[in-house]
């Protein structure tokens, strides 16, 4: 491997606010990957479109509409999952995937099961009460969660995988974690100015 | 907690842009990196492989049905380079927040960069 640190005179390596920039770029870099590896916030509310969808169909009672209806519900989220998650996977794979993790799975199973139990306790509930379309209600009740804890859900998978990438950086994940953001408050757009990004040999095409 | 050590290699833009990618992932795709960081194929392919001369990048390609795909991450050495450059970046940062920076700053300095 060749040696590649640095060895030029002291004092002509990058000033405070250069390193500062070039932190923050690092860290732009990282957030970018892993926002990549996360569905878009569109995601749950088609899947909470899809619910009300089905329903709806159940509601009307029409064998043509549940007919027609579920095959395209299905279709168009199997087509949803089949375009969005395999193709993030097939450009980038995030180290340590925190989908795998332990409180992401919990987070995950937690908001599964809190839409499942919404959306039956809401249907038991108006199908009791006699209240019309109960399932329409119903489902558009548990697609209110969704829509609200899924970016909640994407939100803290988004912090759970930084919090791992700049834990891998410096191994101590609390305090690394604190002396990051002092050093990023210092460059609130988290972008580098151009002249710490102008100083060493201009590669960029 | 990884020794400070500040690389030139690295340090240069692209190639800090490259490297910061790849460090928060086990592998990316070649498209992937070029697309994220608005690069020419060319341009990516020379830094890529000064990375990998370097011994900091690992380069692999396959196959994909008939499609060539080419992937890229980051070998130990390389992820040990970027953990010691990111160490000298937070220390040179962390020397310039004291107010009066003493000799014995200057020397310390001098030791991060010489490494």
């Amino acid at each position: 491997m060749a040696n590649t640190q640095q060895s030029q005179p002291a004092g002509s390596g990058p000033t405070g606010a250069n390193a500062a920039a070039e932190l923050a770029e690092i860290q732009r870099r990282q957030e970018d990957v892993i926002k990549t590896a996360l569905v878009r916030p569109w995601y749950w509310w088609v899947i909470a479109a899809a619910l009300v969808a089905i329903g709806a169909a159940r509601d009307s009672h029409d064998a043509v509409v549940l007919a027609i209806t579920i095959p395209l519900v299905v279709l168009v989220v199997a087509a949803l999952i089949s375009t969005t998650i395999p193709g993030v996977r097939r450009r980038v794979k995030v180290r340590d995937a925190a989908q795998r993790s332990g409180p992401a799975s919990v987070a995950l199973m937690g908001l599964i099961v809190l839409v499942t139990a919404v959306t039956l306790a809401t249907a038991i509930i108006l199908t009791d009460d006699r209240v019309p379309h109960p399932l329409t209600i119903s489902y558009a009740a548990g697609g209110v969660i969704l829509v609200i804890g899924g970016p909640l859900l994407n939100r803290y998978l988004h912090s759970l995988m930084l919090s791992n990438a700049r834990q891998h950086m410096t191994g101590a994940p609390e305090a690394r974690s604190s002396q990051w953001q002092g050093l990023l408050h210092s460059d609130p757009a988290g972008r580098a100015p151009d002249h710490a990004r102008s100083t060493n040999g201009g590669v960029r095409s | 907690m990884s020794t400070a050590g500040f690389d030139e290699l690295i340090h240069a833009p692209t190639r800090l842009e490259i490297v910061s990618l790849l460090a928060a992932a086990q592998w990316a795709d070649f498209k992937y990196i070029r697309d994220e960081l608005g690069l020419s194929d060319s341009a990516l392919s020379k830094q890529l492989s000064t990375l990998e001369s370097a011994g900091y990048v690992e380069i692999r390609k396959s196959f994909v049905g008939k499609r060539p795909r080419t992937s890229a991450s980051l070998s130990k050495a390389g992820r040990q380079a970027f953990e010691q450059h990111v160490a000298a970046l937070q220390a040179i940062v962390a020397r310039s927040q004291q107010p009066i920076p003493t000799g014995s700053d200057a020397e310390a300095d001098r030791g991060i960069l010489s490494r």
